[in-house]
This record gives structure tokens, C-alpha cells and sequence, in this order.
């Protein structure tokens, strides 16, 4: 075996879940004939509970242009892509040098920015209803209209 | 977490395959081969991505990158040495002692037990590591530690690949800390 290329290009993990759902994997009991290994589908049970299982192209676009004016690296990025931070506290961990290169109000601007056009992840939307209600209430109705995940959401 | 690798390799089909049509054989082939495999200096193989007529395109997890990279686990156990993490398709993932935020403390289960839980100590109250818990970590390093020729029966079984994370830092921890906090500051 010979590494051509150790690394092609960093993938988003929406990118992996697209891949593994158009190949066939899914939560419901079909999944035994698709063509996904078992291990591929640890991979997916993993995703499918993180910010990439209601993510969609467009909103990743939506994101990547109004994120553009801020200065961020590629990897940072990706870090606030995968894991969608709700809060300050959440996106400092990700940046290097947070406080020399972005003032709080700057900081907070990314955030909202997140809010903005990268919708909850599908499981978690119930939670994060629940801490968001001594928020605004137009935000909890705003996330409940983006259902453009690529799966059904269970009606639990 | 994930990144893509281009990667050639000389493989015979065996006989039995050779019913299929040739680009489903190789890629059957080269899913046995890989997948869910640790390839040294490049990760744990995920799933073959696509086969050009001649090479091969494969996504791996692990380290692509240099800066932070941000991933949410679950506890798997816990003991006075640290935490051990899982994501499910994975799980050698430490976080040592001294990589966890401090100050803290270690509460162990009986007295002779190495097994226990972990509290931060912060304002004068005492936060606890659970199983319950779905914790963020930073990835602080990524080693494939050699393959040893012989293993003593009662070790654990070699891991290939060992990410080391840290929760020593804002925002990373069980998510509930971080959320729980949001809730008490309104």
C-alpha cells in the first residue's frame, strides 16, 4: 500500500453523514440490507447525534459566506461547523489567541451568526428548546420551521 | 475529525468476488481490507470514499489538522489515572489527570478501587464527571504507538491509534457544566 496523498482536503462531518446516508444508511430497520458496513455505521449513530444530522448544504454555504468577514482560520472553521457553539464559552476553546484577535462583541457576533443559519441538531432540538425558553420565544419558533435535515425526525 | 487520503494499492481479487461486476469487487475488497482499520501516521480508517480507474480515495479520523480540533464523547470509564472516552466507532481516547480543568478532586469508588469519579472544584462548589455526561474534549495529540511483538495475556489489547484529548479549558467538560451555567445567569 502506498499513501498517495496523506491528506486530500478536511471534510465537515456533514460531509461524512451525507456520504454515508446516500449510501443507504438510516435509522430505521432497512438499514440490515443497505450496503453500509458495520462499522460505517457506528460512524453514522455517532453523526446522526451531533450538529451535521439537520445541517444542509445551503446552510453550510449561508454560513461559510457571513462567517467570511470575520478572520478566521479554516480549522476553526470547521471546529464551529461540526459542533455548532450556542455560546461565548463555547467558541473560545476553538480559537487560538481568542481574546488578542476578536473583541467579546465580535464574538459575540459569530455566535449569533451560528444561531442564524446553522439549525440545531436534530435530537438535541428538544434540550436546547427547553434552555432557549428564557431567551427570546422567536427563536424556538424559528428552528422549529428548518425540518430541511435529510432524515424524518422522530415524532417523539 | 475526518479528511480524505488518496492511496494506491496492488490488490488481488479472490476468485469467489469475480462474479460481481470488477469496480464493486474492488471496492468490497478494499472495504475488507480497511475498513475500521488503523493506518499509522494517518487514522482509523472510515469508509472508502471512491475508486478512480487506478487509485483509490479513502476517509480517514484522525489528526489532518494542527490546530484545535473539538470533538463531543462519551465517558467510558474513569479512574484515578483519568478519563477514558468513546465516540462510539472509537474509543481510545484519554484525557490524563493533569489535562483535566483545575482544581479537582478524585472520589474513589471503595477504598482499594482505582475506579472513580472526577470533580471540578470551582466558586466553592464541586462539578462531577458522570457516565451520564456527554463531554467536549480538544484534541492535544494523536499517537500510533508501534506494534509490540508479545503482549503479557492480562494487558489490555493494543490500541493502534491513542488520541489524548484535554478538558482543561472554557467551554470543554460535560456540556451540562456549560449549559447549566446559561440557565442560572438569566
Amino acid at each position: 500500500m502506498k499513501i498517495l496523498e496523506a491528506n486530500a482536503g478536511a471534510l465537515t462531518n456533514f460531509e461524512v453523514l451525507h456520504f454515508l446516508r446516500a449510501k443507504g444508511a438510516s435509522k430505521d430497520p432497512t438499514r440490515v440490507i443497505a450496503k453500509v458496513a458495520q462499522s460505517e455505521y457506528k460512524v453514522y449513530d455517532y453523526l446522526v447525534n451531533t450538529a451535521a444530522s439537520a445541517q444542509t448544504r445551503e446552510n453550510i454555504k449561508d454560513f461559510l459566506t457571513s462567517v467570511k468577514q470575520h478572520d478566521l482560520a479554516k480549522a476553526e472553521v470547521l471546529n464551529i461547523l461540526n459542533t455548532r457553539p450556542v455560546a461565548e464559552v463555547e467558541i473560545f476553546p476553538m480559537i487560538e489567541n481568542c481574546e488578542e484577535r476578536f473583541p467579546d462583541e465580535e464574538v459575540s457576533e459569530i455566535v449569533e451568526l451560528v444561531k442564524k443559519t446553522l439549525p440545531p441538531p436534530l435530537i438535541m432540538k428538544q434540550e436546547e428548546t427547553a434552555t432557549l425558553k428564557n431567551e427570546q420565544g422567536k427563536e424556538i419558533s424559528q428552528d422549529q420551521n428548518e425540518n430541511e435535515g435529510g432524515e424524518q425526525m422522530d415524532t417523539s | 475529525m475526518f479528511y480524505l487520503s488518496r492511496i494506491e494499492h496492488k490488490l488481488s481479487l479472490p476468485p469467489t468476488r469475480l462474479v460481481l461486476p470488477i469496480r464493486e469487487a474492488i471496492h468490497m475488497e478494499l472495504e475488507k481490507l480497511f475498513l475500521d482499520k488503523v493506518i499509522a501516521n494517518l487514522g482509523l480508517c472510515i469508509s472508502v470514499y471512491d475508486i478512480r480507474s487506478i487509485d483509490g480515495g479513502f476517509i480517514f479520523a484522525g489528526d489532518g489538522a494542527p490546530t484545535f480540533t473539538i470533538i463531543t464523547a462519551k465517558l467510558l470509564s474513569s479512574n484515578a489515572d483519568g478519563l477514558r472516552l468513546t465516540l462510539g466507532f472509537f474509543d481510545d481516547i484519554y484525557v490524563p489527570a493533569h489535562h483535566l480543568p483545575y482544581p479537582n478532586h478524585f472520589v474513589a469508588e471503595q477504598v482499594n478501587s482505582k475506579k472513580g469519579v472526577w470533580f471540578w472544584d470551582f466558586n466553592d462548589q464541586s462539578y462531577p464527571i458522570e457516565d451520564t455526561d456527554v463531554i467536549k474534549f480538544r484534541v492535544q495529540n494523536v499517537s500510533y504507538p508501534p506494534i509490540p511483538v508479545e503482549q503479557p495475556k492480562e494487558s489490555k489489547p493494543f490500541a493502534p491509534m491513542l488520541v489524548t484529548g484535554s478538558l482543561d479549558h472554557d467551554g470543554l467538560g460535560p456540556v451540562s457544566w456549560w449549559f447549566a451555567e446559561e440557565v442560572e445567569n438569566e
